[in-house]
C-alpha cells in the first residue's frame, strides 16, 4: 500500500476509504472495515506535509476512527473479543496504520469493564516508540493522548501522571528532533513548523495539570522535577522557552509559590539563547495575578518566604553565572522584579533601592556609553511606566527619590537629554498635585527637598546652547547671534522645563508638614525657599525663569507674617519675631533681585526694575516706609544706570508713577517728595519729546492722591490726601510747553488734547481753588488746540477724488460730518504714542506702529481732529450733570 | 461671536496653572473666535499653548512683566512686539485693550474713560488689578476680567488690616469667615448692581450713587485706623497661641480666579463673568447695549 501523490488526492482517498469503512461497519464486515481503515491510515505516512496539512488529514481520520471505536466497544464481546482484535491488528503491514489501529482497538477495550487497563496502557505507550519520524510520531502520540483522555484508571494519580509524563517526554524528544531534520538551510522553516506544532506538546502539560489537580506534594516531588529535568536536558531553545512558559501558565499559582526555587534554578541551566526574562516575566505576572485575585476574594495572600528575596538572590546568581547576558535581556528582568516588589511590598522601597543600585552597577560595568537602542530600558525603570497597577503618583516618586539613593545614581548615569526627559516626567507628576485631583504631596524635611532638587539638578543647569538654536534662527532670517539678541532687546525664549522648575517652587513651599505654631511654619517655609534659591542659583542665567517665582513666595511670606502678626494677640516675643522676620524676608527678596540683575544682566533689566517697585509697594502697605524707600531708590538706580532702551524707559517710568501714586507710608522724612521729584525729573529727561510730555503730565497725579477704598479712604470724607494743586498745574504747564515745542504737528496737537483731557480729569475732581486747573486755563488750552488744528488741517494733502469733500470740511473743522470714503483708514493713538490702525473687519488684529507713516498723512491728521471732537462732545455731555462745564467754551 | 478675555495669569512666576474647572470649561468649546490676553500672560509655554488651542486668534497687550517682544519658543522665533494698547473690532463694537499698568492713577474710572475716548472705543478691557469688574460709564462699557489664576499681587489687599486683635481666637475665626463672605457677596453685588444699572440704562449720577454704596460697604469692614488704640487696651490680656490658620486668599489679597466671555451680536454685548469660588465656578451675566 502506498500513499497519494498530493494532499488533494490524499484527502479524496481518506474520504473514500472512510465511506467504505462505514459501509462495512453497517454490514458488520469488520475485517473489511479494518482493511479500509488501514488504507485510510496509510495516507498519514505521506511525507512532505506541513504541520497544518498533516493536521487536516489527522482530524478527518480521527473522526472516522471514532465511529470504528464505538462499533468495536458496542459489539464486544458478542461479535468479537477486543483482546483478539488487539492481537490481530498487530499484523497490519505498516507501522503507522498498525499503531493507530492498535490504539483504536486498545482504547475501545479500555472502555470495557473487564479489560486489563494498566497492561494495555503500558503496552500502547511502549509500542508508540515504533514511530520515530518526528511529525508522524507526534501525531500518533497525540492520538494516544486524545483517545485515553477519559479512560485512565481512577484513583491512580501516580500511574496516570507517569503515563502522561512518559508520553510528554517522548513527544518533546520527537519535537526537538524535528529541528534537526532536513538540510541546514531550512533551519528557520523547521523552527516555524515546530512552533506550529507546539500545542501538541503543550497539551500534555495541560493533561498533567488536570490529573494532578490540587495535589501539591505529587507535583512538587514527582512531576515538576521530571518535567524540568527534561526541559533542561533537551538543550533546545524553542522547547525550553515554550515549555517553561507553559509550566508557569497551566499549574496553579500556589504551586509556583512553593516551587519558585526550582523553577528559577532551572532557568540558570537553560540554553544561552533562551530569553530568560520572558519566562521570569510570565512567572511574576502569575504571582501578581495571584495577589490580585486574593485581594478580590478579600483574602490575604499567604506566602512563607520573602518573594523579593528569592528573586533578588536569583538575580545575583544569574548575574554571576551569566555574564554574557545583554542589557536588553537583563534590564527587563530587573523591571519584572521591580513589578513584583511594587505589587507585593509596595511600602518597601529598599527593595527598589537595591534594584536601582544593581542596575547602576550594571551600567558602570558596561563600560562604554549605553547604546541609544537600550536607553528606553532605563527610562522604563526610572519612571515605572510599564506597571499598569502602579499609580504613578507624586507620593510614589517622592518616596522613591527620598528613600532610594540609587535611583539618583542610576539617573545620573544616563545621558543628559534622557535625564532631562525623565525629570520632566517626574516634575509633571509632582505638579499634578496642584490641581484638584486629590493627590497630595508632603515634603517632610529639608533633606528630602534637597533630594528632590538634586534629582532635578541636570534640569536646573541645562542650557540651550547657542549651537542648538542657531539653525532655526538663521532659517527665519533673524539675527545671526542668538545670545546677543537675547540679551539686548528684552525678548524671551519660552522654556517649558524651566517653567516647571518655577512652578515646583510654589508647590514645594506649600508642601511642608504643618506645625502647630505658625511662626515655626513661616520659618520652615523660609528655609525651604532659601534651599530652592540656592539650588536654582546653580542654573546660571536660567534663574531668570525661576527667581521670580522665589521672589513671589518671599512676598507671600511677608504678607502672611504681617497678617499673623496683626490678626493675633501674641506675646511680645513672638510679635518681635514676626517683625524681624518681615525685615529679613525683604532682605532675601532684595538678594534675589540683585542676583537676577548680576547674573542675567540687561536681558532682565525691566523685570528687575519692576520687582523692586513691587517690593516697595508691599513694604509701603505694611507701613515700612524706609524699606519701601530703599526699594524705590533701587529701582531708580536700575533705571538710571541700566535701562537705556527708549521704549522700555517710558512704560517703566509710567509704572513707577502708578505705584508711587498708591503709596501711603513715605510721607515722613520727605521720602515721598524726593521720590516723586526724582520721577518727574526723569520724565522730563526722556529722549523723545512726546515721551517727555506724556510722562510729565502723568506725573501731575503724583501730587494728587486719590482714594484707596480698601484702606478706608473716601473721596469727600478723607481729609488728609496728599494733594498740591499748584504742582499739578505746574506739571500740566510744563508738559504743554513740551507739546508746543514738539516739531511733529500731529503729535503736538494730539499731546495737547491729551493734556486737555488731564485738565478735565482734575476739573471734575475738585474745585479749581484746590486743583489750580481753572476754567480760564482750560479755555485757553482749547483755543490753542483749535488754532493748532487749523494749521494742521493745512498740511492735509488733497487728492483729486477728495478735493471737493475736503473743501467742505475745511470750512468747519469740528464738523461731525466727516463722511469717510470707503477706502479710508482710521487710526487712533495709544497711551504711549503708538499709531493704532483700527481694523475694519471683525477679529483682525490692529496693526500698530511707533512711527508715523507719511503715506497715510491725511488719515493721521484725523487722529487729533477726531480725538478733539470726542473730547468736546464729552464736555458738552457733562454739562447735563455738572453746571461748571457750561463755562467751558468748545 | 465669542471673545474671551483673560488677564494676569502670572504663570509660572506666581501660579502653577488655571483652575482645572476653567480649563475644562474653555477646553470643550471651540466656539471662541478671539482670545484677548490683558497682560502678564506671556511667560508660560503651557499657558500660551492652551490659549492657542482655545482660539487661534489671540490678541495680546503688554503687562508689567511682559517683555517688549513676544516670547519665542524653540519652534517659532517670531519677533512681534507686544503693544501697550490695541483695538479690535467685533460686531458693531470697537474694543480697546490695555493691561492697565500704564494707566495713572491705577484703575481710576476717569482715567480709563479718558483712555477709552482716546482710543475711540465702545468697550474697554483692562487688567492688572486681579479683581473682576464691569461697569458702564458715559455709555461705554468697562470690563476687567480679573486674574484667571487669582494669584497674589502687590496692590493694596482687600483684607490686610481689617481685623481688630481679639482675645478669643474662635470669635476671630468666625469673624474672619464673615468678612470673607462679605467680600465675596460684595463682589457679586458689584456685578448685579451693574446689571441692574444696565436695565435702567442709567446715567452717570446713578453710577456715582452705586459707587458710593460700594464704598460704604467696604468701609464697614475696615477699622484699621483705630487698630493701635485697641492694642494698648488689650495689653494685659492673655496672649493667644500662635495658631491662626490663614486662608491663602488673604495672603494673595483676596483675589479669586476669574475670566470673562463677551458674546457679541451686532450692537449687543452679553458679558459672562466666570468666578471660581470654593472649588465651584459661578457665572454672572451683564448685558451692554451700544447707544446710537
Amino acid at each position: 500500500m502506498s500513499y497519494s501523490e498530493t494532499l488533494e488526492q490524499a484527502l479524496i482517498v481518506v474520504r473514500q476509504q472512510a465511506v467504505l469503512m462505514q459501509r462495512c461497519i453497517q454490514q458488520r464486515k469488520l475485517m473489511d472495515a479494518l482493511k479500509h481503515a488501514s488504507m485510510m491510515l496509510t495516507e498519514l505516512r505521506k511525507p512532505d506535509l506541513s504541520p497544518k496539512q498533516y493536521y487536516e488529514l489527522y482530524i478527518m481520520i480521527f473522526d472516522s476512527l471514532s465511529l470504528l471505536s464505538s462499533y468495536l466497544t458496542d459489539n464486544h464481546p458478542k461479535l468479537h473479543h477486543l483482546a483478539d482484535l488487539y492481537e490481530l491488528v498487530q499484523y497490519a503491514g505498516n507501522v503507522v496504520p498498525r499503531l493507530y489501529l492498535m490504539i483504536t482497538v486498545g482504547t475501545s477495550y479500555l472502555k470495557c469493564a473487564d479489560s486489563p487497563r494498566e497492561e494495555i496502557l503500558k503496552d500502547m505507550i511502549e509500542m508508540c516508540r515504533g514511530v520515530q519520524n518526528p511529525m508522524r510520531g507526534l501525531f500518533l502520540r497525540y492520538y494516544l493522548s486524545q483517545r485515553t483522555k477519559q479512560l485512565l484508571p481512577e484513583n491512580a494519580i501516580e500511574f496516570n501522571a507517569n503515563f502522561v509524563i512518559t508520553n510528554f517526554i517522548e513527544m518533546n524528544k520527537l519535537w526537538v528532533r524535528l529541528q534537526h531534520q532536513g538540510p541546514l538551510r531550512e533551519r528557520e522553516q523547521r523552527t516555524k513548523e515546530r512552533k506550529e506544532l507546539q500545542i501538541l506538546i503543550g497539551s500534555q502539560l495541560v493533561r498533567l495539570s488536570q490529573i494532578v489537580d490540587d495535589n501539591l506534594v505529587i507535583y512538587r516531588d514527582n512531576i515538576l522535577p521530571v518535567i524540568l529535568e527534561q526541559v533542561v536536558q533537551c538543550r533546545d531553545v524553542v522547547s525550553q522557552e515554550y515549555l517553561l512558559d507553559i509550566v508557569c501558565q497551566v499549574f496553579p499559582d500556589e504551586f509556583h509559590l512553593s516551587t519558585l526555587d526550582s523553577l528559577l534554578e532551572s532557568t540558570l541551566h537553560m540554553h544561552p539563547d533562551v530569553s530568560i526574562n520572558k519566562n521570569v516575566l510570565t512567572l511574576i505576572d502569575r504571582l501578581n495575578g495571584y495577589i490580585d485575585r486574593k485581594e478580590q476574594e478579600q483574602e490575604t495572600a499567604q506566602v512563607d518566604s520573602d518573594l523579593f528575596k528569592v528573586f533578588w538572590n536569583y538575580l545575583k546568581t544569574l548575574n554571576e553565572e551569566r555574564p554574557d547576558l545583554s542589557l536588553q535581556q537583563f534590564v527587563p528582568l530587573i523591571e519584572s522584579i521591580m513589578a513584583l516588589s511594587l505589587r507585593w511590598y509596595p511600602d518597601n522601597l529598599s527593595n527598589l533601592n537595591a534594584l536601582y543600585g544593581f542596575t547602576a552597577q550594571k551600567c558602570k560595568d558596561y563600560g562604554k556609553a549605553i547604546p541609544q537602542s537600550a536607553e528606553y530600558l532605563f527610562v522604563n525603570l526610572l519612571i515605572l511606566q510599564n506597571f499598569e497597577y502602579v499609580k504613578r503618583s507624586a507620593a510614589l516618586f517622592y518616596n522613591i527619590i527620598s528613600q532610594c539613593e540609587s535611583f539618583r545614581e542610576l539617573l545620573s548615569l544616563q545621558n543628559v537629554p534622557l535625564q532631562k526627559s525623565i525629570i520632566n516626567t517626574i516634575l509633571d507628576t509632582l505638579l499634578s498635585t496642584s490641581t484638584e485631583n486629590g493627590d497630595v504631596l508632603v515634603i517632610d524635611s529639608k533633606t528630602n527637598l534637597e533630594n528632590l532638587l538634586s534629582v532635578m539638578e541636570p534640569l536646573i543647569r541645562f542650557r540651550v546652547t547657542a549651537t542648538t538654536r542657531r539653525p532655526s534662527n538663521s532659517a527665519l532670517g533673524l539675527s545671526d547671534d542668538p545670545t546677543e539678541d537675547e540679551e539686548g532687546n528684552g525678548s524671551w525664549v519660552l522654556d517649558p522645563s524651566q517653567e516647571k522648575l518655577a512652578k515646583f517652587c510654589h508647590l514645594a513651599v506649600r508642601s511642608l508638614p504643618k506645625e502647630s505654631k505658625q511662626y515655626r511654619n513661616v520659618e520652615n517655609q523660609v528655609e525651604y525657599l532659601l534651599l530652592l534659591k540656592n539650588w536654582y542659583y546653580k542654573g546660571g542665567k536660567n534663574i531668570k525663569y525661576t527667581y521670580p517665582a522665589i521672589i513671589t513666595n518671599f512676598w507671600k511670606l511677608i504678607r502672611k507674617s504681617h497678617l499673623l502678626k496683626s490678626r493675633q494677640k501674641l506675646t511680645k516675643e513672638t510679635e518681635n519675631n514676626y517683625s524681624n522676620m518681615i525685615k529679613q524676608l525683604f532682605k532675601y527678596a532684595s538678594r534675589c533681585i540683585n542676583d537676577l540683575f548680576n547674573v542675567c544682566g540687561s536681558s532682565v533689566i525691566d523685570t528687575v526694575y519692576k520687582l523692586n517697585i513691587q517690593s516697595a509697594s508691599l513694604a509701603d502697605q505694611l507701613s515700612l516706609g524706609e524699606i519701601a524707600y530703599d526699594f524705590f531708590s533701587q529701582a531708580f538706580t536700575v533705571f538710571e544706570e541700566s535701562l537705556s532702551d527708549l521704549n522700555t524707559q517710558f512704560q517703566a517710568l509710567v509704572y513707577m508713577m502708578q505705584s508711587l501714586q498708591k503709596t501711603r507710608s513715605l510721607y515722613q522724612e520727605n521720602y515721598y517728595d524726593s521720590l516723586i521729584v526724582r520721577c518727574t525729573l526723569h520724565g522730563s529727561r526722556l529722549l523723545r519729546k512726546q515721551d517727555q510730555c506724556r510722562a510729565v503730565y502723568l506725573c501731575s497725579h503724583l501730587w494728587w492722591a486719590t482714594e484707596i477704598a480698601v484702606i478706608g479712604e473716601e473721596e469727600g470724607t478723607t481729609t488728609d490726601f496728599y494733594r498740591e494743586g499748584k504742582r499739578v498745574l505746574e506739571c500740566l504747564q510744563r508738559s504743554l510747553r513740551v507739546a508746543d515745542s514738539t516739531m511733529d504737528n500731529i503729535q503736538s496737537c494730539q499731546l495737547m488734547i491729551e493734556i486737555l483731557n488731564r485738565c478735565l480729569y482734575y476739573f471734575i475732581h475738585g474745585d479749581e481753588h484746590d486743583t489750580h486747573v481753572s476754567v480760564k486755563y482750560i479755555n485757553g488750552l482749547i483755543e490753542l488746540i483749535k488754532t493748532n488744528l487749523k494749521s494742521l488741517k493745512l498740511e492735509e494733502q488733497v487728492s483729486e477724488q477728495q478735493q471737493s469733500a475736503t473743501r467742505l470740511q475745511d470750512l468747519h473743522i469740528d464738523d461731525q460730518d466727516t463722511t469717510e470714503l470707503p477706502s479710508r483708514k482710521k487710526f487712533v493713538m495709544g497711551l504711549d504714542g503708538t499709531y493704532i490702525e483700527i481694523p475694519r473687519t471683525n477679529g483682525t488684529p490692529a496693526s500698530i506702529s511707533n512711527k508715523l507713516n507719511s503715506v497715510y498723512i491725511n488719515e493721521m491728521i484725523h487722529i487729533p481732529l477726531e480725538h478733539f471732537d470726542r473730547t468736546c462732545e464729552y464736555i458738552v455731555n457733562q454739562r447735563e450733570i455738572d453746571d461748571r462745564f457750561k463755562v467751558i467754551v468748545v | 461671536m465669542l471673545v474671551l478675555a483673560l488677564s494676569d495669569a502670572h504663570i509660572p512666576d506666581r501660579a502653577i496653572d488655571l483652575p482645572l474647572k476653567f480649563k475644562k470649561l474653555l477646553g470643550v468649546s471651540n466656539k471662541i473666535s478671539q482670545a484677548i490676553l490683558l497682560g502678564n500672560c506671556t511667560k508660560s509655554y503651557e499657558f500660551l499653548k492652551f490659549v492657542n488651542d482655545v482660539s487661534s486668534n489671540v490678541v495680546i497687550v503688554r503687562g508689567e512683566y511682559d517683555n517688549g517682544l513676544l516670547p519665542a519658543s524653540k519652534h517659532s522665533r517670531t519677533r512681534e512686539s507686544i503693544p501697550i494698547n490695541t483695538v479690535v473690532k467685533q460686531g458693531d463694537f470697537k474694543i480697546g485693550c490695555c493691561s492697565g499698568y500704564t494707566v495713572v492713577p491705577k484703575s481710576d474710572p476717569l482715567s480709563l474713560l479718558a483712555l477709552a475716548r482716546q482710543l475711540d472705543v465702545d468697550i474697554l478691557l483692562w487688567g492688572g488689578t486681579h479683581n473682576v469688574e464691569a461697569f458702564t460709564l458715559e455709555g461705554k462699557f468697562f470690563v476687567n476680567p480679573g486674574s484667571c489664576t487669582g494669584v497674589f499681587n502687590t496692590d493694596w489687599p482687600f483684607s490686610i488690616e481689617d481685623e481688630d486683635k481679639q482675645e478669643d481666637t474662635e470669635k476671630k475665626k468666625d469673624q474672619n469667615e464673615e468678612t470673607n463672605q462679605n467680600q465675596e457677596t460684595g463682589q457679586h453685588q458689584d456685578i448685579k448692581e451693574e446689571d441692574d444699572q444696565n436695565k435702567q440704562n442709567q446715567n452717570q449720577e446713578n453710577q456715582n450713587q452705586n459707587q458710593e454704596n460700594q464704598k460704604l460697604e467696604e468701609s464697614n469692614v475696615d477699622h484699621s485706623q483705630d487698630k493701635d488704640e485697641h492694642k494698648d487696651e488689650d495689653e494685659d490680656e492673655e496672649p493667644v497661641e500662635d495658631d491662626l490658620e490663614l486662608p491663602e486668599l488673604d495672603i494673595d489679597g483676596s483675589n479669586t480666579p476669574s475670566f470673562c466671555l463677551l458674546d457679541i451680536q451686532g450692537s449687543t454685548c452679553t458679558l459672562y463673568i466666570y468666578i471660581y469660588i470654593d472649588g465651584e465656578v459661578k457665572v454672572d451675566k451683564v448685558v451692554y447695549q451700544k447707544e446710537d
